[in-house]
């Protein structure tokens, strides 16, 4: 296999080939951070901007820590879409982050496809922090990478994702991680987050937490957002937990050695109860330190392939 | 295209590889510390591992053996036509105190034993280390030199010296027409 | 300007529905008898097709508000290039046309700048809010030929109803944008597989569908015309279709790029496939076209929306929708429909010509001696490659650059005058 993309934009563009890769590299990279000096000099003289144009907490920290660990100079950037909407355009300004001898642009943004429209325009690196509801391709890495670590691979092995299906880029970017390496997956929550059309590339649809989970290896819970309740897609959220929300009584019909995943923050007693999250079943927070190991290797992969 | 020509043939490359690995056990084994072989991916490794079982046969001492890639530590990553695949790295023990032996097939320019030096030092602190290599080509760039070696060719820098164990094992020369 | 004599000419007036081979005379501006000519001017068309000048109900000029993207000189040449020779100027101009005075300044800044025929469409509610009427008795003694608020749609049926009333007892068509907008809130792309997977915000096509069901019941109340604009999915046709079989006076019309592309070109994010109502579905899409040959649809227009590069290299989300059409519109329905057989090139003609024609209530829209010499030359095996470069429109944003397309319009003339020539 040989790495040759300058950009991570959606894992649908990449082969079942290039994701195991980027695996293999990302399990290396995660002895980087067990050892006492937790660097390495693979990213030194690089420069990377983290340009984040929709607020982010976890995914900006995990991916400067990454760039650290890779030795890489970093600056930060944040903006308003808004701000740039009334103002200069957004390819105006990654134009500019660009002539600045910039490597790498690590970009977040509400917009679907943002990335990949700059990523046309730009000769440096461009990896998708997360397009709306579009596409989250490292978050949805490091979950393949935590199942693979946790079940050995992914040939019949049957994946649930249960929540906003509609308007969560992680459910995308695992559902096309998880078909290109054989897994079965089904997609579950209120028939008016998750649309049938998932059935159209061989999810399987359903509304029935139970139906849906019962012979599941993993389950992967997404967070719900208290403003789909106001948007009229369910009742309330206590009503959401009552039909979708799992606790320790799933466990009557759920696989004893089921993984629970979920992408963070988790809204505690809605979507999961606090007491699974903190479980043996759990791998919430493995999730997180995988996240650092797979951004490392998706940093090194295509910092490697920029033009210089 | 290129054209493979033959330097060494396998019956002259196998009783030097053992002549090597006896030099290095006897040069070691009184000392107070272990030696542990520390195999540089990607040929690196299967040399150490031949020399590693070399001493067991011979002696029924079994040298630590380490593997380490050091793709991460390169310096010429964005220089690089092809991204270099990251390859295991696997040190089974603490290197602090240590007498680690590095091993690779070939010393060329000493740019990779550079980059391992500093892998390795980035797992603790050995006592010394040292270096073995199979084929020395007489010409580094950095002041890096071999402490055993198996055979000194000198040909010219544009023809690249392939080591192979496994199928027809040898030592060759890769000509670019 | 002397008179003209095309000979060998395939003639095909579709109003009059005319399809021979033939002589055509132009003197002084009109449709001449051949025989009466003096020393004309002899241009041999064997090969070619002659046929009266296009009409395109559906077109933005852009002028005034935004004549960085389009005006009405650079718009009306556009057309010429195309084979239009009267164009329906759509309101929604900054200022909109919802005042006598805003016609009044289309119709001089026509008269001095446009190459074709331009009509003027008035607002059916003030600033096309949807909220008040607009003053359309007014509007009518300055010259409008239609009402429209496309781009919006008035969602207060009441409203609506009280405008086809009136609408009726000034003569005026209604040509209307059908959009629901609660079921298009915030949607950039067709609702479908590819906005599911794309992660977009969609546009219902029962959003469209529940008002061409609505425009059907008032047509049907009052009794007045009303044309659907730009119809874009399988239901819409069906309704309409049902609609006409039981004498409701309601007309659809077609784009090129509906009958052409789907929305899974957006998964390139080019902002040149953001359009409303938007690219629809494959299903869709034959639907359109088959609803174009049973005559269910009897109207092609090109939603001529000009944008400039700069507020189209944006996000998909924040682009503009909207595409140009007016320089492709002949060469696709050629290729997609003729070529691959599905209608002939008279049928073709008909919605380009005496369907339009019917909506805007234009009468003598035909090749009869005395009319206006509005004509347009084509040479039907021509086969060339789409170069927005060469555009006589301002804008460009097209999504067919470098397609390969068949049928070229060749030469336009507006009242005997050449106004484009390949």
């Amino acid at each position: 296999m040989q790495w040759n993309r300058k950009d991570l934009l959606t894992l649908y563009d990449l082969s079942g080939e290039e994701i195991e890769y980027l695996l293999d590299t990302a399990a290396e990279f995660k002895k980087v951070s067990e050892r006492s000096v937790k660097k390495v000099p693979a990213l030194r003289g690089k420069t990377v901007v983290n340009f984040f144009v929709e607020p982010s907490t976890r995914t900006r920290v995990s991916f400067e820590l990454a760039e650290q660990r890779l030795s890489a100079d970093i600056v930060n950037m944040q903006a308003q879409a808004s701000s740039l909407l009334k103002g200069e355009t957004l390819l105006d300004t990654v134009r500019n982050i660009e002539a600045l001898q910039v490597d790498l642009v690590v970009m977040r943004h509400a917009a679907p496809g943002a990335q990949s429209f700059i990523a046309k325009h730009l000769k440096c690196g461009v990896i998708n922090a997360g397009d709306g509801a579009h596409a989250h391709p490292t978050q949805a890495l490091l979950d393949l990478f935590t199942i693979r670590e946790k079940k050995g691979g992914f040939k019949g092995l049957k994946v649930a994702i249960i929540g906003d299906i509609l308007h969560s880029r992680v459910a995308r970017s695992n559902i096309w991680g998880l078909l290109k390496l054989g897994a079965e997956v089904t997609v579950a929550g209120p028939a008016t987050l998750v649309p049938r059309e998932f059935e159209s590339i061989g999810v399987r649809v359903c509304h029935d937490l139970r139906e849906a989970t019962s012979d599941a290896d993993v389950v992967n819970l997404l967070r719900i957002q208290h403003e789909r309740q106001n948007a009229s897609f369910f009742p309330s959220t206590g009503e959401y937990s009552r039909f979708f929300g799992i606790k320790a009584d799933s466990f009557k019909y759920l696989k004893k050695d089921v993984l629970i995943m979920h992408p963070g923050p988790i809204n505690r007693d809605v979507e999961l109860a606090g007491d699974v999250a903190d479980g043996p079943n759990s791998v919430i927070l493995e999730q997180v330190t995988n996240g650092l190991a797979v951004r490392m290797a998706v940093l090194y992969s295509v910092s490697g392939c920029v033009q210089k | 295209m290129s054209s493979k020509k033959q330097l060494i043939p396998a019956e002259k490359m196998w009783p030097e590889i053992k002549r090597m690995a006896m030099a290095i056990h006897n040069r070691y084994i009184n000392l107070e510390e272990d030696y542990a072989f520390v195999g540089i991916q990607q040929l690196g490794v299967p040399l150490a591992e031949k020399l590693q079982e070399i001493i067991i046969n011979e002696t029924g001492y079994t040298p630590a053996l380490a593997k380490l890639d050091i793709s991460m530590y390169r310096d010429d990553i964005s220089n690089r036509k092809r991204l270099p695949l990251i390859r295991e790295t696997d040190i089974p023990f603490d290197v602090n105190d240590k007498i680690l032996v590095l091993v690779d097939d070939v010393l060329s320019s000493g740019r990779t034993i550079r980059a391992a030096l500093d892998a390795i030092t980035d797992y603790g602190r050995p006592k010394v280390i040292r270096l073995a290599v199979l084929v020395d080509r007489g010409n580094p760039e950095f002041p890096i030199h071999a402490d055993f070696t198996g055979f000194d060719i000198d040909i010219p820098a544009e023809n690249k010296i392939v080591v192979e164990f496994e199928d027809e094992p040898g030592i060759y020369c890769k000509e670019w027409n | 300007m002397s008179d003209i004599l095309f000979k060998n000419a395939r003639i095909i007036d579709p109003v009059r529905n005319i399809d021979t081979k033939g002589d055509l005379g132009v003197s002084d501006g009109r449709i001449a008898d051949c025989g009466k000519l003096k020393n004309p001017e002899v241009i041999d068309l064997a090969g070619k097709v002659l046929t009266h000048g296009f009409l395109d109900v559906h077109v933005h000029l852009r002028q005034p508000g935004n004549t960085n993207a389009e005006t009405i000189a650079t718009g009306t040449m556009a057309a010429a290039a195309g084979g239009f020779t009267t164009i329906v100027a759509m309101p929604n101009t900054k200022p909109a046309a919802d005042t006598v005075g805003a016609i009044e300044l289309l119709r001089q800044t026509a008269l001095q700048q446009a190459v074709v025929n331009v009509l003027p469409c008035g607002c059916m509610t003030v600033n096309s809010e949807g909220k008040e009427m607009a003053p359309i008795g007014s509007l009518k003694s300055a010259g409008i030929a239609a009402l429209s608020d496309d781009g919006k749609c008035v969602q207060d049926h009441a409203l609506m109803r009280h405008i086809v009333e009136y609408a009726k007892s000034f003569d005026l068509p209604i040509l209307d944008h059908c959009e629901e907008t609660t079921l298009a809130a915030g949607g950039v792309m067709n609702e479908g597989k590819w906005s599911v997977l794309l992660g977009f915000n969609g546009i219902s096509g029962a959003s469209e569908e529940l008002i061409v069901a609505r425009n059907i019941i008032l047509s049907r109340m009052v009794d007045w015309k009303i044309h659907m604009q730009h119809i874009s999915v399988k239901e819409s046709v069906e309704l309409i279709r049902q609609a006409r079989k039981r004498g409701i006076k309601v007309t659809g019309e077609a784009t090129p790029h509906h009958i052409t592309l789907t929305d899974e070109k957006i998964k390139t994010f080019d902002t040149n496939y953001k359009m409303n109502p938007p690219l629809r579905s494959e299903e869709d899409r034959v639907a359109l076209i088959e609803g174009i040959a049973d005559d269910s649809i009897t109207v092609i227009a090109t939603d001529h929306a000009p944008h400039t590069t700069t507020a189209k290299m944006v996000e998909f989300d924040y682009a503009p929708f909207g595409i140009i059409g007016l320089e492709t519109a002949f060469p696709l329905c050629y290729t997609e429909l003729v070529k691959k057989g599905v209608i002939g090139l008279p049928k073709l003609l008909e919605k380009l010509i005496a369907g339009p024609a019917d909506v805007m209530g234009i009468k003598n829209f035909d090749l009869s001696e005395g009319n206006a010499a509005d004509i347009v030359i084509i040479d039907p095996d021509a086969q060339y490659v789409i170069d927005k470069e060469s555009f006589k429109s301002k804008a460009r944003n097209t999504p067919f650059d470098g397609m390969s397309v068949f049928g070229r319009i060749e030469r336009t003339l507006v009242n005997g005058k050449t106004v484009y020539q390949l």
